[in-house]
């Protein structure tokens, strides 16, 4: 049984058309059949994240996905980072950023990181630390202990704050190539202090995993909340209701 | 290892997808594949044909209807994370969908999905048992409804027949003397629970208990009820030693596994914790009691 089929899939930017076994997972079509071998194969159980690709624009683990599903869809990989109108055609502000910030050290997880924070920054241009923890909780990294990759992609929403100011407030939109808002090399030097001065590791949640609340939640009381509340309830409890 | 080889069929109808269910050899259900992928990659499961329901537009919905708030067999976890809807009225939904696995996952992972998945650390059952919800089952002889208390009868194995596919799972739209919540602890984000405990109190006019549900995750061999705690709890009024009684009686009726995350013993007592904050959660969702501001 050799029921191959033929797919489309348009990745960054090119539309490709090739037969795949139904069986055929999206990350080996997208590393063997496309020959795009940035996207990586960490756990292949969805648990590592080193296969994240965007999928129509929402990050997806493409080892969790048959191929033949993806039929018809926008794929974005980290090949196609530096063609994206805010990377200006040089590195992408994510990918300076963990340059920068040095986000990576063996580099296997960074494709995967690399799209997970473009997923939160399309989202969200402007996220807190939190935020950007959750964003990156499905990808787990052995190396660098988080707390870089966190500043590596604070470093890039800024890098694309001040990309849209320039461009008079408003940011860049795919189809328009941006050529007139390339990082100005004061900026980044100004980053590279900003960076050497932040590379204290000396934050709790590093190493500790991707996201803030990373280890054990607390369990210290069951719930305070009544502690007090006892007498009162029983007597006002309608009351308090009605109001 | 790759999947054994299998035939793929998208049907764009669920009658095309039940009729394709019955007529194939060994027929498998892919929803978002969040678990099914893996399984068919170590071949825990061999099927011949795979029905991929992602075609079906018809059961992308997350709406409420008819006294339900129903979710589509396509409506996935991150759509409920991100609904108006669920963070108004829904508090254990709300609580429960950005704890399901981590963002990617819950982009394609669907709450039907992990329903018919029946994992005993799946935290949907829970929420479905605590509501006294119910999914509805198409299949050759037509369609049935299923509640929540009779579907998990095994890990991994649900009263679903062979060739039945659920539309969808409901739970009834809360009054407004009601509230949820759902609690998980877990050792890092994006993990399955080490204990989790949905609960939902609706209230009389008396501000007395006139209704509670509650679902426990991870700790027996399938999501379960504490039934005891919820008899406990009716027809009395809310306060510290209710919930405190209810919380032990969960943990009681409670089966937890000793692993490598703690031994039975903590993840009882952990139950006892878990179901008296999420008691006290439901209890302020519902506007009977406040939280307690520390001077
Ligand atoms: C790394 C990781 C972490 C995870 N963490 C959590 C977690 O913390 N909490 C949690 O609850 N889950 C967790 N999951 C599981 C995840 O939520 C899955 O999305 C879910 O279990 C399955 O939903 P699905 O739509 O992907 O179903 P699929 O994988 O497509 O299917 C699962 C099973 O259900 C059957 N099925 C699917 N849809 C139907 C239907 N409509 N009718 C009948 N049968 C059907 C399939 O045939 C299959 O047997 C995790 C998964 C991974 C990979
Ligand atoms: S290889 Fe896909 S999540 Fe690890
Ligand atoms: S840099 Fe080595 S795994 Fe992240």
């Amino acid at each position: 049984m050799t029921d191959e089929r033929e797919i489309t899939l348009t990745v960054n930017g090119t539309e490709h058309t090739i037969e795949v076994e139904p069986r055929r997972l999206l990350v080996h079509a997208i590393r063997e059949d496309l020959d795009l071998t940035g996207t990586h194969i960490g756990c292949d159980t969805g648990n590592c994240g080193a296969c994240t690709v965007l999928r129509d624009g929402e990050p997806i683990k493409s080892c969790m996905m048959f191929a033949t599903q993806a039929d018809g869809s926008e794929i974005l990989t980290v090949e196609g980072m530096e063609d994206l109108p805010e990377a200006g055609g040089d590195l992408h502000p994510l990918q300076e950023g963990f340059r920068e910030e040095h986000g990576l050290q063996c580099g296997y997880c960074t494709p995967g990181m690399l799209m997970s924070g473009k997923a939160i920054l399309d989202e969200n241009p402007d996220p807190d630390e939190a935020e950007i923890r959750e964003g990156i909780s499905g990808n787990l990294c052995r190396c660098t202990g988080y707390q870089n990759i966190v500043s590596s992609i604070e470093y890039a929403a800024d890098k694309l704050d001040e990309k849209a100011a320039a461009d008079g407030g408003v940011v860049a939109e795919s189809g328009e190539s941006d050529t007139g808002a390339e990082p100005d090399t004061d900026a980044n030097t100004d980053a590279a202090r900003d960076s050497a001065a932040a590379f204290d590791c000396g934050v709790e949640n590093c190493c500790g995993g991707p996201a803030a609340d990373s280890t054990y939640e607390h369990i210290e009381g069951p719930d305070d909340r009544f502690d007090d509340l006892n007498g009162e309830l029983d007597r006002d409890t309608t009351e308090e209701t009605d109001e | 290892m790759k999947a054994a080889q299998f035939e793929h069929h998208e049907p764009t109808t669920v009658d095309k997808a039940v009729s394709l269910l019955e007529s194939l050899d060994s027929p498998t259900i892919l929803a978002g594949g969040q678990s099914l992928v893996p399984m068919l990659r170590f071949r825990l499961a061999r099927p011949d044909t795979v029905v991929d329901i992602n075609g079906i537009d018809s059961l992308d919905y997350l709406r409420e209807e008819d006294g339900y708030l129903k979710m589509g067999a396509l409506a996935r976890h991150a759509d409920i994370e991100e609904s108006d809807l669920i963070a108004e009225k829904y508090g254990s939904f709300a609580d429960a969908a950005p704890l399901v696995a981590d963002p990617q996952i819950r982009n394609r992972g669907t709450i039907v999905g992990s329903i018919a998945q029946a994992d005993p650390k799946g935290d949907w059952g829970s929420v479905l048992i605590a509501h006294d919800g119910e999914v509805v089952a198409r299949g050759p002889d037509g369609e049935r409804t299923i509640p929540a208390d009779e579907l998990f009868l095994l890990p991994y194995d649900t009263s679903l027949g062979e060739n039945e596919l659920i539309t969808e799972a409901r739970v009834p739209i809360p009054n407004e003397r009601e509230g949820s919540a759902y609690h998980k602890l877990k050792r890092k984000t994006g993990d399955y629970a080490m204990a989790g405990v949905g609960a939902r109190l609706r209230f009389d006019d008396e501000g007395r208990i006139e209704e509670a549900g509650i679902g426990m995750t991870a700790v027996d061999i399938t999501n379960a009820r504490a039934s005891d705690a919820e008899d406990r709890l009716e027809g009395e009024r809310p306060s510290a030693e209710l919930f405190e009684d209810a919380g032990e009686l969960a943990a009681e009726q409670s089966n937890p596994e000793s692993d490598e995350h703690g031994d039975a013993s903590y993840k009882e007592r952990m139950v006892d914790v878990l179901t008296q904050r999420a008691l006290g959660d439901a209890a302020e969702r519902a506007g009977v009691v406040k939280r307690r501001v520390t001077p």
